[in-house]
């Protein structure tokens, strides 16, 4: 959709008298535009999926919290199971203003990959494996919301799906401050030649499967397979 | 992940050592003052509650402040647990409504600034970490596989004594002149009668159509209730150290009624633990004696 | 049950039924702390394993540099934190060594007109405790700061001039009674 704001400032049309109130709906410096790259049926898939993810994530923290013996590591996980708990429940809030009133039917994995995905994440569970639970979250999850959370953001219509926005950006919010979280509390655990190598062995077991499943919201999720488009 | 974690597990460094209730009531030591050692006036405790007039308030002080915190580490490892180990669904079986696992989400962060408060207060008050005994009576109330039970035993049995503590070292701190006690006690009390209306609220609804499931929730809550009266330590009975909150308990959500009956199981375990202390003291005089 | 005696330091009861204490180790302990703090008198250690509680006293049969020390002590005095109804070894060093420091400043001529422990005010008690404590933080026994700092504030006020009187007590040696309780405001 083209350009409709004249090139004068967004004052009385030309013509009209000095103190008419009349003004162009988008003043110059608003550059949003119409469509967006996802129809409501693919925002909706996507936000499922998110909720799906999202829910899984909040479990696992929550369960972790009484496996691991590192009292910070404890609290802040306490915090971050929250943050998690608190995005699914915006993206139920979402899934019926995008004509899904069971949200449940929505509320499902991309694809099989993702469900071994969760599996593998969090299959450790001795106090003694803090670092291949954190690398799990820290090292492969979070930064796969981050960049499915990005790619929908830049891709989805500022104005037709501007809640589904508004949401990403207080969730994207709390995915950074997370990951930062986590990468200092990974640094300060990674102190010998062996931590390093558990580490990148379990973040390559992890990221392999993420591979497989082509991101949160399957092969689709920054783009590359087609989406459903407006 | 396994879906049920027993309290045998809970993950802690070395500096902390863990008992259990069992231990405890092994103590056959009476944990009352006896008329017959007070030799004057001045040294004797008006009663067993927690002010500064008594002789041991220092210490006593930091002692239960680090049961809070560890009691607050199990809460939010409770918490943490009961958001993972039932899955979302209709609240009959083994689910809980989608919405109360976001809760015991929120309870969860809830609880892990409440260990961070009672951290920093242990600092402040010259407490290591570890410094005393773990008692895990608090998460294994907790640990009950029926999430009707979990909300039954924490959310109103365990919060609802976190209220009765938390006041005592609120007015504790405030009489005391403590900058940051006080100020901290009600943050964290402001939280944990948000819990216990939670968890009322919650016990109601997934029980609305289930009244033996109902019933069954508040016996237990009221065998928890009697488990956390620790031999009779909290109650309104003048021996007891802590006594009940009634009013934050009343904004909490707890009647009047229930207030009585938990005083009740109160001045019970009082009776029982002093008879079973006479029993084991007859014990070994008998053994002494032989 | 009679006490047990091994140089020194006697241990009443010789042996204990309701807590898990030797009072072979514990004799030890007392006569270790004596030799660090330079105390030679006979010490007499009542424990009354009846009570978890943690009060503690002391005494001397005399007043005299060669007097005999009595502490009365219940368990919770000497008992491990960490594993109740077990002997807690610092928790001993600190609540016999504040008790062995008391006595021997009760030796003094300046002390003759001490209340017993059991009149002492609650604020009178707090300054003691701190400059038993320090003196004990000096001699190497291992001490919370803090802990005895709070527990001074407890009686003086959470102010400079509680804090201040805490540090002039924490660092002192060789006080008399009035010196020790010179930051109590008068009634």
């Amino acid at each position: 959709m083209g350009d409709t704001t004249s090139t004068s400032d967004a004052a009385a049309p030309s013509g009209a008298a000095a103190d008419s109130t009349a003004r162009a709906p988008f003043a110059p410096w608003d550059r949003r535009d119409l469509p967006g790259m996802f129809s409501v049926a693919e925002t909706a898939r996507r936000v499922g999926n998110y909720k799906w993810t999202e829910m899984k994530l909040f479990e696992a923290l929550g369960g972790w919290i009484a496996t691991i013996p590192e009292l910070d590591i404890k609290m802040r996980l306490g915090a971050h199971c929250y943050h998690h708990a608190w995005h699914a429940d915006l993206w139920n809030q979402r899934l019926p203003e995008l004509r899904e009133m069971k949200p449940e039917r929505l509320t499902v994995p991309a694809n099989d990959a993702i469900v071994r995905f969760i599996e593998a994440m969090t299959e450790p569970e001795a106090p003694e494996l803090t670092i291949e639970k954190l690398v799990g979250v820290y090292r492969v999850l979070i930064p796969h919301f981050i960049s499915a959370y990005t790619y929908h953001r830049n891709n989805t219509s500022e104005i037709t799906d501007a809640p589904t926005i508004r949401s990403i950006n207080f969730i994207l919010q709390d995915e950074f401050d997370d990951w930062r979280d986590g990468e200092m509390m990974l640094q300060s655990l990674i102190t010998t030649p062996e931590h390093v190598q558990r580490a990148a062995s379990h973040q390559a077991n992890l990221e392999a499967i993420m591979v497989e499943a082509g991101g949160i919201t399957g092969p689709s999720s920054i783009g590359g397979a087609s989406p459903d488009v407006s | 992940m396994r879906q049920f974690f027993p309290v045998e597990d809970l993950a802690r460094d070395e500096r902390f050592v863990q008992t259990n209730m069992a231990e405890r009531l092994a103590d056959t030591r009476d944990p009352m003052e006896p008329e017959s050692k007070r030799k004057s006036a001045k040294s004797r405790s008006a009663s067993n509650r927690l002010t500064p007039d008594r002789p041991d308030a220092s210490d006593r002080a930091r002692g239960l402040m680090h049961g809070i915190m560890v009691g607050e580490i199990q809460a939010l490892e409770g918490a943490g647990r009961t958001a993972h180990d039932f899955e979302a669904g209709d609240g009959s079986g083994d689910t809980i409504p989608f919405e109360l696992k976001l809760d015991m989400a929120r309870q969860a962060w809830d609880e892990a600034r409440h260990v961070e408060i009672s951290a920093k207060l242990g600092d402040w008050m010259g407490t290591e970490l570890g410094e005393f005994q773990e008692n895990t009576v608090l998460f294994e109330a907790a640990c009950s596989n029926d999430p009707v039970l979990r909300l039954a035993g924490v959310n109103r049995a365990l919060e609802g004594l976190a209220i009765d503590v938390f006041t005592q070292m609120k007015e504790f701190g405030d009489l005391a002149g403590d900058p940051y006690l006080e100020f901290c006690e009600d943050w964290m009390l402001a939280d944990e009668v948000t819990h216990v209306k939670m968890g009322s609220d919650w016990l109601r609804k997934v029980t609305e159509k289930d009244p033996d499931r109902r019933t069954k929730a508040l016996e237990f809550q009221q065998v928890v209730d009697k488990l956390f009266s620790f031999g009779g330590a909290r109650g309104d009975h003048e021996e007891s150290s802590f006594k009940l909150a009634r009013r934050f308990r009343e904004l909490a959500g707890f009647t009047d009624g229930e207030n009585d009956t938990i005083n009740k199981l109160g001045v019970d375990a009082f009776n029982e633990r002093n008879q079973a202390i006479k029993q084991a003291r007859d014990a070994a005089a008998a053994f002494a004696d032989a | 049950m009679s006490a047990l005696v091994a140089g020194q330091v006697s241990v009443d009861p010789a042996e204990f039924t309701q807590v898990k204490y030797d009072a072979n180790e514990i004799a030890a302990i007392v006569t270790s702390l004596a030799e660090t703090l330079g105390v030679s008198n006979s010490i007499s250690l009542i424990v009354d394993e009846t009570t978890p509680l943690a009060k503690i006293t002391c005494s001397i049969d005399a007043p005299s540099s060669d007097a005999t020390i009595v502490i009365d002590a219940m368990s919770g005095a000497i008992e491990n934190t960490k594993q109740l109804t077990t002997l807690g070894v610092n928790q001993t060093r600190t609540s016999v060594g504040r008790m062995l420091l008391r006595a021997r400043d009760r030796m003094r001529a300046d002390f003759a007109d001490v209340d017993t422990d059991d009149e002492l005010t609650l604020a009178e008690s707090a300054a003691w405790d701190t400059y038993c404590a320090g003196r004990l933080a000096r001699a190497g026994i291992e001490i919370n700061t803090q802990r005895w700092r709070y527990n001074h504030r407890n009686r003086f006020g959470f102010s400079d001039a509680g804090d201040a009187d805490f540090d002039r007590l924490w660092a002192a040696d060789g006080l008399s009674w009035s010196e020790v309780v010179a930051g109590i405001a008068a009634d």
